[in-house]
């Protein structure tokens, strides 16, 4: 049996709380909130905090509040809500796909937005959708809060710009502009309970049923230390007329500007092949819903 | 009226409401006042001579009460089959893969046992792993067992017929080679165990094991005690499919560290050390050449197989047998040759899985069966039709078809798939696939040589008559041997379901070789049929005395007592039962004599009424060298049809519908035979399509959870229909024969044919994954 290495719990009231216990303790803290990667890597033995700081009892953090046409997500939401609450599933679809396939319905019912998110592994599934959308994130410390996109947070797997002391409070989305449409596909071996061999988050925004693209994202998953946007591709669709012609260029784009690395989920090439595949598929499956809003 | 009562239906396992209330106990559930957890210390390199243990600091952490070496364990040597005993208790002077045990510790808690077990310091010789079988089979290759000095511990030559001839006469002739991959068990329960060592009573070992009789015999010879004084007792077990079918070092490292310190030790596998442990499926490296004639009649068959050992034996000389002998069937074959050749290597033994040693072999053949088919333009099923055998066919390897349903199975998928309207006819990217499938009901012979009964029962009727105690040493490892043993008592003594109280997987009961090779059903179903019976017919030899009517002139049914004649006159009987049992709330009322009175009248004439059964099989088949793997008392087949949906981009195979049908002879219950097939499909389509164990470049496991293992979820297993198929089994109890291993051996090439008639490309490596399908369609383009 794998056990766990002793460690103090704690479990404050609000966040102002949990800034402080966390700036007291510093690196030896750290937060848990569903627990489904932190008790799995201490139990693996590959970290042992001396302090674990519980988030799941404080008020205001699990929250999905609809905010000047977008949303505002508690860190602390279980992945499970993504899945069934309307807002969501209605205006940020691809948010909501994504977090249907993020592990087992056991998983989804513990994990969390937050965790998902500061867990920061390549292969995680909300991150690319969420990034796709805009998203920024609220952290919170002892002494200031700042909001940053998550554009900027992932540094590497496991890194993040997140420092000791700070809680991830909120997920915040703006509305997505008239015409705008998302996909999200996650490549997986078996249909549940999967780490992606590879995923791709889509969006785009026309500048009317008919028009042309002015705006795109392509973010690829798990081809690189952390979710990339195929910068390349992205650039290849603005301005045009979006076809099944242009999807597949830009797809091919994708495909040749990821780096992915053998591993024992799939080879390089295949994932590259495999982004080609996605990527077009997203693309597609995003321009359907754009013409729909 | 229906000529059963109790089988032959759908009757609840009797294990139901423990397992879904949660009041079951597995192994690790138990707890004993004074127990200690053990830890085992596993090597971490693949390859290396032992150059110097040393426990001193171990022994000092507090709350530590042994460790044991080698030194304190000894060099007695056990295995499986004796002929291959190849492992102690702990590595004496080698390490021979990642997970080799070489000591251990028992505590007062599982936190002091391993962290003592992580502070044993062992300085290592590194020696060259050798993890590839070719490799490992080259001149001059680092050598694993000095006994074998070529690294093959079991080879394999035998040939029926004449093959070469055969060859000259066939019309179409082809060869194909096929790879399987590593598998692991994944049972949900991992191994644990309980030793308990008392100086009077001896030794008592509580195991999540498959086979009590075998851990009985090899702990007695292991730890030097007199086998009376070793008693084995399997609680509920979460799942077993071979692995646990032999004693392992967990169970006797308990039990020295029980009986060195007279405290109970309590041991339980990780995830990982399920793994390493392993004794799952082989991987079998197959080249099969098949001649046929024009007409689609097979002629011969050419089978060379390596099979990728690992470290030790285990179950692997018989592994390499069937691996050969369980081809040719069900099919008509006068030729066939098989060499075979079982390599160790530096990785985690391989042994038995169900399907023993079949899987890969049939996976391969009915692949390239399918390729000879087209080739001569014929139906798959027809083709197959065209060649299968019929009950009192025998094999050219001596196999006695005392049954087979084969062709009805057959024509069964067939019609149940919709064959005709499907086949050929389904768009690029859909497909259909047909393969059979055929399995020993039961190994002939046990493992170690002797005259032994394979099974042995015991009835006893409570003394008040009202309850039946079944005591059988057979193995409920899940697959519902419980139920069906109760189911058969019930029905041959004439009493209803739920007054036959059932006790098993105790060595105290008796001898029954275990839970293996599908034997259960059919051997410890005669044994206990046999106990039912000749406590029946104690109880109608009493009521014949004192009725005055001739035994044959009555039956026992439902709970009741039927006579042949009229007018039978049983009130002094009935009198007497009621004076017997004045103030009871229950006197028997009605115009039928109940088997209660009865079984009353019958313990106040001749004391407890006992019946026995003990079951061997009678003299089989085959004079040749091996002919003990193989040979059974009777043999199961099946067919499937498996429908599959591939996505031509991504190459990602989703299988949509499977129609299966199994010969089970006859179905003791018909709920727990859809069962097996189910769950034999389920673990069949893991193997074609997701399960692999990877090892990194020194030998290690690289992906040893089940979030890396890939079984299949619920979300990835089709509807399955299922028929039953019952060919009445002359051998068999009732005539049943077995379910539980053949039904896998259809799933997997079946999948294979399927995703042919998809996507035009064939795979010859297990498993089926998308980048697989991908990288053959890829290939096939560019051709
Ligand atoms: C069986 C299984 C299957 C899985 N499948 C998937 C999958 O398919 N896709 C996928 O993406 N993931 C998967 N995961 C990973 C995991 O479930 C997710 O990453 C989950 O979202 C993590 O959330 P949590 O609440 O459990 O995080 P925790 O384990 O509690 O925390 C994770 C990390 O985030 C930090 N943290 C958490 N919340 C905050 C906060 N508010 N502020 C600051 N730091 C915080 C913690 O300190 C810790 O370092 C799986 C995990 C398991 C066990």
């Amino acid at each position: 049996m794998h056990l766990l290495p002793r460690f103090d719990y704690y479990e404050p009231r609000d966040v102002a709380e949990a800034c402080k216990l966390l700036s007291q303790f510093k690196a030896s803290a750290k937060v848990i909130a569903g627990g489904t990667d932190i008790l799995v890597n201490m139990k693996k033995g590959l970290i042992a905090p001396e302090y674990l700081v519980g988030i799941g009892k404080i008020p205001g953090i699990s929250e999905i509040e609809p905010v000047d046409g977008g949303v505002s997500i508690g860190s602390n939401l279980i992945i499970e809500k993504l899945v069934e609450f309307d807002l969501i599933k209605k205006k940020f679809a691809m948010l909501s796909k994504a977090a249907s396939v993020l592990g087992s319905p056991l998983v989804r019912n513990r994990a969390t937005i937050g965790g998902n998110i500061v867990n920061a592994r390549p292969a995680a599934d909300l991150p690319p959708a969420l990034i796709a959308m805009g998203a920024r994130v609220k952290l919170k410390s002892r002494r200031q809060e700042r909001e940053i996109s998550l554009d900027r947070f992932f540094k590497g797997p496991g890194v993040t710009v997140i420092r000791p002391g700070e809680v991830l409070t909120q997920i915040v989305i703006d509305g997505p502009p008239p015409f705008t449409g998302g996909d999200y596909i996650k490549l997986m071996h078996r249909r549940s309970l999967e780490i992606a061999i590879v995923a791709v988050a889509s969006r785009i925004t026309l500048d009317g049923p008919d028009g042309i693209v002015t705006d795109a994202k392509i973010i690829l998953s798990s081809v690189a230390p952390r979710a990339v946007h195929a910068v390349r591709a992205e650039k290849a669709l603005i301005g045009e007329k979006p076809t099944e012609k242009l999807f597949e260029h830009a797809a091919k784009i994708a495909s040749n500007e990821c780096r992915p690395i053998d591993d024992i989920r799939g080879s390089a090439r295949y994932r590259c092949d495999m982004v080609e595949v996605l990527a077009k598929r997203t693309l597609r499956g995003a321009f359907v819903e754009a013409r729909e809003q | 009226m229906n000529k059963y009562s109790i089988i032959n239906t759908r009757l609840p396992r009797v294990d139901a409401r423990a397992k879904a209330t949660g009041a079951a106990r597995y192994t690790d559930d138990l707890s004993m006042t004074g127990m200690l957890y053990g830890a085992l210390l596993q090597s971490p390199v693949a390859h290396a001579r032992i150059k110097n243990i040393d426990t001193s600091r171990a022994k000092k952490l507090p709350g530590v009460k042994d460790v044991a070496t080698a030194q304190e364990a000894g060099a007695v040597r056990f295995g499986v089959s004796p002929a291959r005993y190849d492992e102690t208790i702990f590595c004496i002077d080698k390490v021979r893969y990642i997970g080799d045990e070489i000591a251990a510790v028992a505590a007062e808690s599982l936190e002091s046992a391993l962290e003592a077990a992580s502070m044993i310091d062992v300085e290592y010789e590194e020696l060259p792993a050798v993890l590839d079988p070719f490799e490992a089979i080259r001149e001059g290759a680092q050598v694993i067992h000095s006994d074998y000095p070529n690294n093959i511990g079991a080879e394999v030559h035998q040939e029926f017929g004449n093959v070469e001839e055969a060859f000259k006469t066939c019309d179409y002739i082809r060869t194909d080679k096929f790879v399987n991959k590593k598998q692991d068990g994944a049972f949900l329960e991992p191994q644990a165990c309980l030793a308990v060592y008392d100086p009077d009573e001896g030794l008592t070992l509580h195991s999540s094991t498959q086979a009590p009789h075998y851990v009985q015999r090899t702990l007695a010879m292991v730890l030097g005690l007199p086998i009376g004084k070793v008693r084995v007792v399997k609680p509920y077990v979460g799942g077993g499919f071979g692995p646990k079918a032999s004693a392992s070092t967990l169970e006797l490292t308990a039990c020295l560290m029980a009986m060195r310190t007279g405290r109970p030790v309590k041991m339980t596998f990780t995830r990982e050390q399920v793994f390493w442990h392993s004794r799952a499926r082989h991987q079998f490296f197959h080249e099969l050449t098949t001649g046929v004639k024009k007409d689609g009649t097979l002629v011969a068959l050419k089978n060379t197989c390596y099979l990728d050992g690992g470290a030790y034996s285990s179950f692997g000389i018989a592994t390499v047998y069937y691996a050969g002998s369980l081809l040719g069937a069900p099919y008509k074959l006068p030729n066939m040759k098989y060499d075979g050749y079982r390599v160790y290597t530096n990785k985690p033994a391989n042994g038995a899985q169900r399907g023993h040693g079949g899987v890969a072999a049939r996976a391969a053949w009915e692949q390239q069966l399918d390729v000879i088919a087209q080739e001569l333009g014929m139906d798959p099923i027809e083709f197959r039709l065209r060649n299968i055998m019929q009950r009192g066919d025998v094999t050219c390897n001596d196999f006695n078809m005392s049954s087979l349903g084969m062709k009805e199975c057959l024509e069964a998928v067939r019609d149940g798939s919709q064959w005709e309207k499907k086949k050929g006819k389904l768009p690029r990217g859909k497909g259909i696939g047909v393969a059979c499938g055929f399995f020993v009901s039961g190994a002939g012979f046990p493992i170690y040589r002797s005259e032994t009964f394979h099974s042995t029962a015991m009835v006893k009727l409570s003394e008040d008559g009202g309850t039946v105690n079944l005591y059988t040493p057979a193995a409920e490892i899940g697959q519902g041997s419980d139920t069906i043993l109760t189911q058969i008592a019930a029905e041959a003594l004439g009493v209803r379901y739920g007054d036959v109280k059932i006790a098993s997987g105790d060595t105290d009961f008796g001898v029954d070789l275990g839970a293996y090779s599908s034997r259960q059903t059919l051997m410890s179903g005669h044994a206990v049929k046999q106990a039912a019976e000749e406590a029946k017919r104690q109880v109608l030899e009493v009521l014949s005395e004192q009725l005055g009517i001739q035994a044959d002139e009555m039956d026992i049914r439902d709970g009741l007592v039927l006579f042949k004649g009229d007018g039978v006159d049983f009130s002094a009987l009935r009198s007497n039962y009621i004076k017997e049992h004045r103030g009871w709330t229950d006197p028997p009322t009605g115009d039928r004599l109940t088997f209660v009175e009865a079984a009353r009248m019958a313990y106040l004439a001749r004391g407890t009424i006992v019946g026995r059964g003990a079951y061997k099989p009678g003299e089989l088949g085959g004079k040749y060298k091996g002919a003990a793997v193989g040979t059974s008392p009777a043999y199961g087949c099946s067919a499937q049809v498996v429908e599959v949906t591939v996505d031509m981009e991504t190459g990602q195979v989703t299988v949509d519908r499977m129609t299966d049908a199994h010969d089970c002879g006859f179905a003791i219950n018909r709920t727990n035979v859809e069962g097996q097939m189910q769950g034999s499909l389920s673990m069949g389509l893991g193997e074609a399509l997701f399960e692999e164990i990877k090892f990194d470049g020194k030998g290690r496991v690289a992906n040893p959870t089940l979030g890396e293992y890939r079984i299949p979820t619920c979300l990835d297993m089709p509807n399955v229909e299922t028929i039953i198929i019952e060919s009445d089994e002359p051998n068999g109890p009732f005539g049943a024969k077995e379910v539980g291993e053949g039904a896998i051996m259809p799933t997997i090439p079946a999948i294979l044919n399927a995703v042919y008639d998809a996507t035009g490309v064939r795979i010859s490596e297990l498993p089926v994954t998308s980048e697989r399908v991908f990288n053959a369609l890829k290939a096939k383009k560019q051709q």
